[in-house]
């Protein structure tokens, strides 16, 4: 266990160096900051010493290695647009993106597993038939137009629910968080529910599908000649051996909402992390999109590791050697 | 089971909706939704309208442009002397404090114009490169000389921010840049990226507290979300209206929509290298004649547009009300060609951004097939912003979509930039995208950096205006985009719309 932990660090380290690398070629390509940096009416001559400046007129090699460098001692630049360390500006959005992608995969998992769960027991009756169906819905709906609909309907009709933004939010140390106020988790609704509705339906369909089979089981049936309260054959000795691939899916699932928010936040001007990359892409700002990128890796890659831990303790049949 | 989850999730619902009591906003208060996001708190760390809007609310300049027209009237100083085409002699404002307490006097002046050269905060090298010296004449008279005679000086210090040395000095930079000190009419409250900017009243401000006491700045970017923002009543004001949602929020009984004619005009480059087409000057005023103008407006623009003779607006010194546009005529255009030779047409690529203008990639397409109806075939080569426009400042297109407007007011500063034959030595020619190039029009421009008389000066740049624009054909103007904002109803909000798209707030009312 020990030796398949470290591997994975050191795999995890080189796969980090690589994002790093392709990020660095890529946004090489995606505009010159250089004309926003140094002006609209600076000249030719102006910009070029800003260039210099900033280091940006050195060879490829030596701008990457230099960002590496400073990587490495956690310093990850400044951001062109508002001149500030790039690594504290992506993590003061933390908050707002991680109780949000909480939020969602919490909505999806009680949602995901419960309606499975639901529709497994009775998969052909007429409303487990429209939950289903529903469900194909969820996997297949954009996105963004999930998010305008919902504004539409709750925001705009009904007018029951904010449209946009986090509402008061509350600061604990460095965190602010919008769970302690009525106004933050009223903002937080319809954004989650778009962000997690994808999920909710995968984890639906992952839950019915384990349970459908699972229920044929001869220990299942064994369960219910004995006279076991249906409650009991269901979540006792269903569900938990259904939960094993259901865990391990909302566990990957979880690092992507983190790092891939990016559609959701911006419909809702959600102040998060995705929101950030999106304008900074917008602007030219490379220092924060590639620290974005490798912090998103970093947890993805983080996330894996953890579950892939996680599943030897669930699931006693699995060994790494 | 079932029964408890339903309550479950009934029990989610109830709980939020008795939590949404509605957002009760004091009568001196103002929520108000953009469509940018402030960049940085830095005065002049960027030079996007966006971003000097607000910090027009925290600091001021030495001069101001007010109200709507936007005329140029003193601020910090109170007034200024132009004795020689170098020199500018500035009386500063006595009794003015920044908002920590400190005194305004002529250091602040002195380091606030000296900032402007270090790109680690400003992005207004070019003004910061372009001061030869300042001067302390005593603690409210400051001169600044100028390496070249720079007739615009003057006209760009609205936009140039005073700042207070000694809290710019003693604190960390990392919180410069974030929690803002000035002299403005409103003090920094608090600032959460990506969310909201929260100033409150000046009490104490040199030209009077101003009416609004608190102010929540908020930038949606996402259209559809601040129409949603605007309907539900969320905001009071909301900036960028976006065109396709315009019929809605005209329908809306709650709401009043505000127009006015935009600063910006769009228009299309050409270049005429020798041996080119377009070197031919016959072959750009065929292209001209061949794009139907108004119908780009009323099919693309939806009406939200007027159209223009030439690239600056009535606002800029410089502008010529004797240009006319030329007209829609695709017959003439096809006879023109046929005169230069090219009666089979020729190719040629039209570049644009499509994520600049208000539907700048529609306008691109809708030209490429105007140019089509006379022969002339036209590849479409549209792009995000980021990309197009360092091939604009490298000089590798041929033909583009841009629009432009003159921050300083000022003709000539704009020409020197998008028409003057390219010099990188002089500093000239760095938005010339097509390497547009005529001797007459560059010795013309050069010779008013030298001329003392004003009036005498504009005499000379409106003919240069009218040289580039009807004698040369150096663009094909389109128009000018329109600015829409909403307001909500009978909430006594008293707004009118200034021509550069800033929102100053001490020019709001509420009842």
């Amino acid at each position: 266990m020990g030796t398949y932990i470290l591997r994975r660090l050191i795999q995890g380290a080189f796969v980090l160096l690589a994002v790093s690398f392709i990020c660095f070629i890529i946004f090489r390509y995606v505009g010159d900051p250089v004309l926003s940096l140094a002006g609209r009416y600076a000249t030719i001559q102006e910009r070029e010493m800003v260039r210099e400046a900033f280091g940006l007129d050195k060879p490829f090699y030596v701008q990457y290695t230099r960002f590496i460098f400073n990587a490495a001692q956690g310093n990850f630049g400044k951001s062109y647009v508002s001149r500030i360390p790039a690594l504290g500006l992506i993590l003061e959005r933390f908050p707002a993106t991680a109780e949000l992608a909480t939020t969602a995969i919490f909505i999806a998992f009680v949602l995901g597993v419960g309606l499975g769960v639901l529709v497994s027991v009775k998969p052909y009756a007429l409303r487990n038939r429209f939950i289903m169906a529903g469900s194909l819905g969820g996997i297949s709906t954009p996105t963004f137009l999930m998010g305008i609909v919902l504004i539409m309907i709750f925001a705009v009709y009904l007018g029951i629910l904010p449209p946009f933004g986090r509402g008061d939010t509350v600061k604990i140390g460095f965190w602010r968080t919008g769970f302690l106020t009525w106004s933050g988790i009223s903002h937080l609704i319809l954004p989650a529910f778009t962000l997690g509705m994808y999920q909710l339906a995968v984890l639906l369909r992952l839950t019915r599908a384990g349970m459908r089979e699972v229920l044929t089981e001869e220990y299942i049936k064994t369960a219910w000649s004995k006279g076991l309260p249906p409650r009991k054959v269901i979540f006792k000795h269903a569900l938990r051996n259904v939960l094993i691939p259901v865990v391990t899916m909302t566990g990957l699932q979880f690092g992507e909402l983190i790092a891939f928010s990016i559609v959701t936040e911006t419909i809702f001007q959600w102040p998060g992390m995705g929101n950030l990359l999106l304008t900074s892409i917008y602007e030219s700002d490379q220092p924060v999109i590639v620290t974005y990128i490798m912090l998103a890796a970093l947890i993805i890659l983080s996330l894996n590791i953890i579950v892939d831990i996680l599943y030897a303790f669930l699931n006693p049949k699995i060994r790494y050697d | 089971m079932k029964r408890t989850f339903l309550l479950f999730l009934v029990g989610i619902f109830m709980g939020t909706l008795s939590g949404l009591t509605g957002q009760a906003i004091a009568a001196s208060s103002i929520v108000v939704v953009v469509d940018a996001p402030p960049r940085t708190m830095h005065p002049n760390g960027s030079d996007a309208d966006c971003n000097l809007s607000v910090m027009a609310n925290f600091f001021d300049g030495l001069l101001q442009r007010k109200g709507p027209e936007g005329k140029l009237v003193p601020a910090l100083a109170v007034r200024y002397e132009h004795p020689d085409l170098l020199t500018w002699k500035f009386y500063l404002r006595k009794g003015v404090k920044f908002h920590n307490g400190n005194p305004f006097t002529a250091e602040d002046v002195k380091f606030s114009f000296e900032r402007l050269s270090n790109p680690e905060v400003s992005e207004f090298i070019n003004t910061g490169k372009s001061i030869a010296s300042i001067d302390i004449i005593d603690d409210y008279t400051v001169v600044i000389k100028t390496k070249e005679p720079t007739q615009w000086f003057a006209n760009n210090l609205h936009q140039i921010y005073m700042t207070d040395k000694e809290s710019t000095e003693a604190r960390d930079p990392g919180e410069v840049g974030v929690k803002p000190i000035g002299t403005g009419a409103y003090k920094f409250v608090e600032w959460v990226k990506g969310s909201y900017l929260k100033m409150a009243a000046n009490e104490d401000y040199w030209e009077g507290a101003p009416p609004i006491k608190n102010v929540d700045l908020r930038a949606i970017t996402e259209s559809s979300t601040r129409f949603a923002a605007l309907v539900s009543g969320q905001a009071d004001l909301v900036s960028g209206v976006p065109v396709e949602l315009y019929k809605k929020v005209i329908q809306n009984p709650k709401l009043e929509v505000i127009t006015r004619a935009a600063r910006r005009a769009i228009f299309l480059a050409l270049g005429n290298k020798p041996g080119s087409p377009t070197a031919d000057i016959r072959v750009r005023k065929a292209m001209y004649m061949a794009i139907n103008e108004d119908e780009i407006i009323e099919k693309i623009m939806r009406g939200h547009a007027a159209p223009a003779a030439q690239i600056v607006d009535p606002a800029t010194i410089g502008y010529n009300p004797d240009i006319k546009r030329l007209a829609y005529n695709p017959e003439m255009a096809k006879k023109l060609l046929k005169e230069a030779g090219y009666e089979k047409g020729f190719d040629i690529t039209l570049a644009g951004p499509n994520d600049r203008y208000v539907q700048d990639e529609k306008i691109a397409e809708a030209v490429v097939k105007y140019l089509a109806k006379v022969g002339i075939k036209a590849n479409l080569d549209v792009k995000p912003k980021s990309i197009f426009f360092p091939e604009v400042t490298g000089g590798k297109l041929d033909f583009y979509l841009i629009g432009w407007f003159d921050g300083a007011f000022d003709m000539a500063r704009t020409y020197f930039k998008l028409i003057h034959t390219r010099d990188a030595e002089r500093g000239f020619g760095g938005w010339n995208g097509t390497k547009f190039s005529d001797v007459t029009m560059d010795l013309l421009l050069e010779s008013t950096a030298g001329i003392v008389d004003q009036g005498k000066r504009l005499q000379v740049i409106q003919d240069l205006n009218k040289m580039a624009m009807v004698d040369k054909i150096a663009w094909i103007p389109l128009h000018y985009q329109q600015d829409m904002y909403a307001i909500q109803k009978g909430k006594g909000i008293k707004f009118q719309p200034r021509a550069d798209r800033w929102i100053i707030f001490k020019e709001i009312s509420k009842e």
